[in-house]
């Protein structure tokens, strides 16, 4: 495969991996405005906890894309 | 010989069209990575404040006389705070049951079906059991409940129970 097409596909493998990420974020968002409106401090802590690590990983992705 | 003439629009965005591909899915890949630390930003916002929201619990208040609530029916209230709408319940001669009156789907005020022996939210049809569970509709938390006791023939409201599901 050629180079330019080569890089193409890396980079919308990139772009679906960070899309996956980010949906499960929207995911998680939700886990922990349930936590807050229910007064679960632990649970809103730990969704967000995981969500700052998926944020952490799509931000790598995006730096082996640069 | 005469070079060829570029023609302006070339000039202002020289990018052919292969490398175009590339920057696009860049550039969205970057807004995409960029919506992720919001979203990772948001959750901590919302996780910080339930940690330090101080919520109220109320104080000892009298309701209402034993007599003036018959079996089956229900009064209402504010508590802990004149902004916080409440509903008391008898069950029973000498069981009353206190919740507060908003709903956990969106916050509509619930009302008390004596006939059905269920607490019936109208905005979305959200149904709760006498114990504030819920049983239909959108709402998945139950009802905030309202310790209450009764002394000397009046309803007292002691306190709103705590915690997770309270």
């Amino acid at each position: 495969m050629n180079l330019p097409g080569r890089r193409r596909k890396v980079t919308s493998a990139i772009l679906v991996y960070v899309l996956l990420l980010l949906s499960l974020q929207i995911f998680l968002v939700t886990v922990a405005a349930e936590g807050f409106l229910d007064g679960d401090a632990t649970l809103a802590w730990s969704a967000t906890a995981v969500s700052v690590i998926l944020a952490l990983i799509a931000a790598l992705f995006y730096r082996y894309l640069r | 010989m005469p070079e060829p003439e570029v023609p302006i629009w070339q000039r202002d965005f020289p990018i052919t069209a292969a490398g175009e591909d590339d920057i696009t899915r860049r550039e969205f890949t970057r807004y995409l990575v960029l919506a992720s630390g919001a979203f990772a930003a948001s959750g901590a916002l919302m996780s910080l404040w339930a940690s330090l929201r101080k919520v109220e619990t109320g104080t000892l208040t009298a309701i209402v006389e034993l007599e003036d609530l018959p079996v089956g029916g229900s009064h209402l209230f504010s508590y802990p705070s004149p902004r916080d709408p409440a509903i008391l319940v008898r069950v029973e001669p000498q069981l009353v049951l206190g919740f507060s009156q908003k709903c956990t789907h969106l916050g509509c005020v619930v009302f008390w079906s004596g006939e059905d022996q269920h607490f019936e939210c109208p905005c979305h049809e959200g149904f709760f059991n006498l114990e504030g569970r819920p049983i239909a509709g959108p709402p998945e938390r139950p009802l905030a409940r309202i310790e209450v006791d009764i002394r000397d023939g009046m309803v007292w409201a002691l306190g709103v129970e705590q915690g997770p599901h309270a």
